[in-house]
C-alpha cells in the first residue's frame, strides 16, 4: 500500500496503517532520538512519546514529506528530554555519553567491536555541539535527509541548514582531528 | 594581504556544502578557483571531507524494540481553551452588569427616610433641599460583593485561558497543526 494511503487510512484513525508507518520509520525515529539523546532508554522514551504524538496529532499533517514531519515530532520530543534532565540536575548532561549500539546479528565481531568504537566517538563528538548543529549533522551524515527535508525538520530556511551543518562539521572535526588516526 | 585571507575565510565557510553540492554555480565557480591556488584550504577540504566520510560510516542501530502502538490511544481531547474563553466572557458580562447596575442604581429603590434623620439634617446643614429629602436609596442587591467575587472570577477564568492556549500554542509547535 502506498504511503499516502496509509496517511490517509491513519487520518481516519486506522491504527493498523499507522502501524505499517511506524515500522516504515521507526528506525530513523529511534537513532534520531539516540544520537541526540545520547542514553538508549532516554531515546526509547523519545521515540514512543513522538510516535504516539504523531497518532494523535496525524489529521494536522498537511502533506510534504512525511519523514521530515514526523522526525520534527521526534526532534521536539527529544527538547522535551533534555529540558526534563536540566530541571534535575542529579542526572548531568555531560553523562549522557551515547551507549554505541549496532547490528550485531549482521556483523563480524571484529566489525561489531570496530563500529562500536567509531561510534562512541562520534557519539562523544556529537555531544560537544550545540542542539541545533547536532540535529543538522545527524539528519544529513547519518540519517541521510536531504536539505530540503531538513529544512522542513528544522521549521528553517536552507540557508540555515547549510549554515549549521556547516559549523556543527567545523566543531567535528575540533574534536575529531586529533583522533583520526586512532579511528577505526 | 586583507582580500586573500579574507577569500580563504569565505571559501572554509562554503567548503561543506561545497562537498555536500549544494553550492550555487557562482559560489561553486568561487571555490573551484579559490582551490586552485590556495594549498591551505585544500588541506582545510581533505580534513572536512575526511570527517564527513567518518561521520557517513556510522551505522543506524536497530531499535531494541517495536514501536508500534498496541492498542488505540484516546484522540487529543479538545483544549479547553474555547470553553474557559466562554466561561471568562460570560464572567465579563455579569461583571458589566453589575458595575453598570450599581453605577446608575437600577435596582435600588427609595424608602422615606425617619424623621429624627430629617430634623438632624435641617439643624446639621440648614439646606432646605436637604430637609425636603424625605427619601434615601437603598440597594436591593449586594452589589460591593458580586463586583469582587465576579472579579476574581475573571482573574481566575482569564488566567486558566491562558495557560491552555499557551500549552495548545506549544502542541502546534511541535507539529500538530
Amino acid at each position: 500500500m502506498e504511503e499516502d494511503d496509509l496517511i490517509l487510512r491513519s487520518k481516519e484513525g486506522d491504527l493498523d496503517a499507522f502501524n505499517r508507518l511506524v515500522e516504515k520509520y521507526q528506525r530513523q525515529v529511534y537513532n534520531l532520538a539516540l544520537r541526540m539523546l545520547g542514553k538508549a532508554p532516554a531515546a526509547e522514551d523519545a521515540t514512543q512519546e513522538a510516535l504516539l504524538s504523531a497518532f494523535r496529532g496525524i489529521g494536522g499533517f498537511r502533506g510534504g514529506s512525511f519523514r521530515a514531519w514526523l522526525l520534527r515530532i521526534t526532534a521536539n520530543a527529544c527538547r522535551d528530554q533534555m529540558r526534563f534532565w536540566r530541571r534535575r540536575p542529579a542526572v548531568s548532561l555531560d553523562a549522557l555519553v551515547i551507549e554505541p549500539e549496532a547490528d550485531r546479528g549482521t556483523q563480524s565481531p571484529e566489525d561489531y567491536a570496530l563500529s562500536r568504537e567509531l561510534g562512541d566517538e562520534i557519539a562523544k563528538a556529537l555531544a560537544t555541539l550545540p542542539v541545533d548543529q547536532r540535529q543538522a549533522v545527524i539528519l544529513y551524515d547519518i540519517e541521510g535527509l536531504s536539505y530540503e527535508e531538513i529544512a522542513q525538520v528544522m521549521n528553517s530556511s536552507l540557508g540555515t541548514v547549510r549554515s549549521r551543518l556547516s559549523r556543527g562539521r567545523v566543531r567535528l572535526r575540533l574534536y575529531l582531528g586529533p583522533r583520526m588516526e586512532l579511528l577505526p | 594581504m586583507f582580500k586573500p585571507k579574507s577569500e580563504c575565510q569565505q571559501v572554509k565557510n562554503l567548503l561543506s556544502p561545497f562537498i555536500d553540492h549544494q553550492l550555487t554555480s557562482s559560489e561553486q565557480g568561487l571555490v573551484e578557483a579559490h582551490l586552485e591556488r590556495c594549498e591551505a584550504c585544500q588541506r582545510e577540504l581533505e580534513s572536512l571531507r575526511a570527517v564527513v566520510n567518518l561521520v557517513h560510516r556510522v551505522p543506524l542501530v536497530s531499535p531494541p524494540r517495536s514501536f508500534t502502538i498496541a492498542e488505540a490511544v484516546p484522540k487529543r481531547r479538545a483544549a479547553p481553551v474555547a470553553v474557559f474563553s466562554a466561561a471568562t466572557a460570560v464572567a465579563v458580562l455579569f461583571l458589566a452588569f453589575f458595575f453598570v447596575s450599581d453605577a446608575l442604581n437600577l435596582f435600588a429603590s427609595e424608602v422615606p427616610v425617619a424623621e429624627q434623620f430629617r430634623e438632624d439634617a435641617v439643624m446639621l446643614e440648614g439646606a432646605p433641599d436637604v430637609a425636603g429629602a424625605g427619601y434615601e436609596t437603598v440597594e436591593n442587591w449586594p452589589f460591593w460583593q458580586l463586583e469582587v467575587a465576579f472579579s476574581a472570577l475573571v482573574v481566575i477564568l482569564a488566567a486558566m485561558t491562558l495557560i491552555w492556549w499557551l500549552k495548545r500554542r506549544k502542541a502546534a509547535e511541535r507539529g500538530f497543526k
